[in-house]
């Protein structure tokens, strides 16, 4: 598969393992989150916007980009003065069915990052599918 | 249309890559704050493609020092000129 | 139209507070309406109403309690993003046994569901953040 043209003069080493999955579905509110965890709390902070929205019975979907992926990293845990991450939080996504969850693809291999290796079922998307996303809901935010 | 806005330096930070990855063909992207240096012609690298559709505020480039040596590809707007993209645009998206 | 602002950026930290400042100005200078602007994040730090610049510096606190006074326009504090940080109202004050409140009106503490429904309720919602 032609994975996307942000790919185009990389080393396409990793891609042969990442599947590219049209979002499914349209929503009310796309959360972006670009953000790493625990140098900042937007990451944190987004995903609790996303939380509350999808408790209030909004159709929530998240996407994860640039530094945002790295939220993806299995083993994350709290820091050393026992400062959350957001680790638990994403386990709760689930129980808030937010399901709709994807991380672009470029990012991913930007970092070093493999898809058969994050803390969650996610669809990888290429650039037009990220702009798809974006024209599919009512309201974007990027953390 | 939707609008972009970018307010870091592509020559501090990569999170331009995000706003690139994620404009369609007839978006726009407003650089803003830091940003304004994307239009610079040493720093204007990544937007090359955006011919048009590139736009950078006036007087964050002017309190900066930078507005004559702003790139002729970059389309210089004053704030009025921010809000009205806000108001033509379906949606403003902020990359930072 | 109707408008909405996102401010995640702290005072005299970075230009965000100054940049969504004058950008509300020159939406209602344009006949728009500014619903409501939403302190997230290190935003929340704009509502301090012990701020006290130089008088040579621009006075952010009182920029925005201003429109809220001219104009009507909501200034809405993420309750949770605020306590953490320090930011509460008398109420809070007394709810959580401090001596002094660092809140007031025209700002009004809040919860993130307000967020979403200014997103979702305005035609443009505009994030400016650090």
């Amino acid at each position: 598969m032609n994975v996307n043209k942000a790919n185009e003069g990389m080393n396409d080493s990793n891609i042969a393992h990442t599947s590219i999955t049209p979002p499914s579905a349209t929503g009310e509110l796309l959360v972006i989150l670009g953000h790493a965890p625990h140098g900042s709390s937007l990451l944190r902070e987004g995903l609790d916007m996303a939380l509350v929205a999808a408790a209030f019975g909004r159709r929530v979907s998240l996407l994860f980009m640039g530094q945002g992926c790295w939220a993806l990293q299995p083993g994350q845990g709290e820091g050393a003065l026992g400062q959350k991450g957001t680790q638990s939080t994403l386990e709760m996504l689930e129980m808030y069915d937010i399901d709709n969850i994807m991380v672009e693809a470029e990012s991913l291999e930007r970092l070093g990052l493999e898809s058969s290796d994050l803390v969650l079922s996610v669809s990888v998307v290429d650039a037009a599918s990220v702009q798809q996303a974006i024209a599919s809901h009512t309201l974007v935010m990027n953390f | 249309m939707h609008l972009h806005t970018l307010n870091q330096s592509p020559a501090q930070s990569q999170v331009y890559r995000q706003a690139l990855a994620a404009m369609a063909d007839d978006d726009c992207l407003l650089l803003i704050e830091e940003a304004v240096q994307g239009a610079l012609p040493h720093l204007i690298g990544p937007f090359e493609g955006l011919a048009g559709r590139l736009y950078v505020l006036e007087e964050d480039l002017v309190a900066r020092g930078l507005l004559e040596r702003c790139d002729d590809n970059a389309r210089v707007v004053d704030v009025e000129g921010f809000v009205s993209l806000t108001e033509q645009a379906d949606k403003v998206l902020s990359w930072y | 139209m109707r408008y909405g602002i996102l401010l995640l950026g702290a005072p005299y930290s970075n230009q965000a507070a100054h940049s969504a400042l004058r950008f509300a100005r020159t939406i209602i200078a344009r006949g728009h309406q500014l619903d409501s602007v939403f302190f997230y994040h290190e935003g929340v730090h704009n509502a301090a109403r012990l701020a006290a610049p130089p008088q040579d510096e621009p006075h952010l606190v009182d920029g925005w309690a201003e429109l809220q006074r001219e104009h009507g326009v909501k200034l809405d504090v993420c309750i949770a993003a605020a306590l953490r940080r320090g930011l509460m109202d008398e109420e809070q004050a007394g709810r959580h046994g401090k001596e002094g409140h660092s809140v007031e009106r025209p700002f009004e503490l809040t919860g993130l569901g307000q967020l979403v429904d200014l997103g979702l309720r305005c035609d443009r919602l505009v994030t400016f953040a650090p």
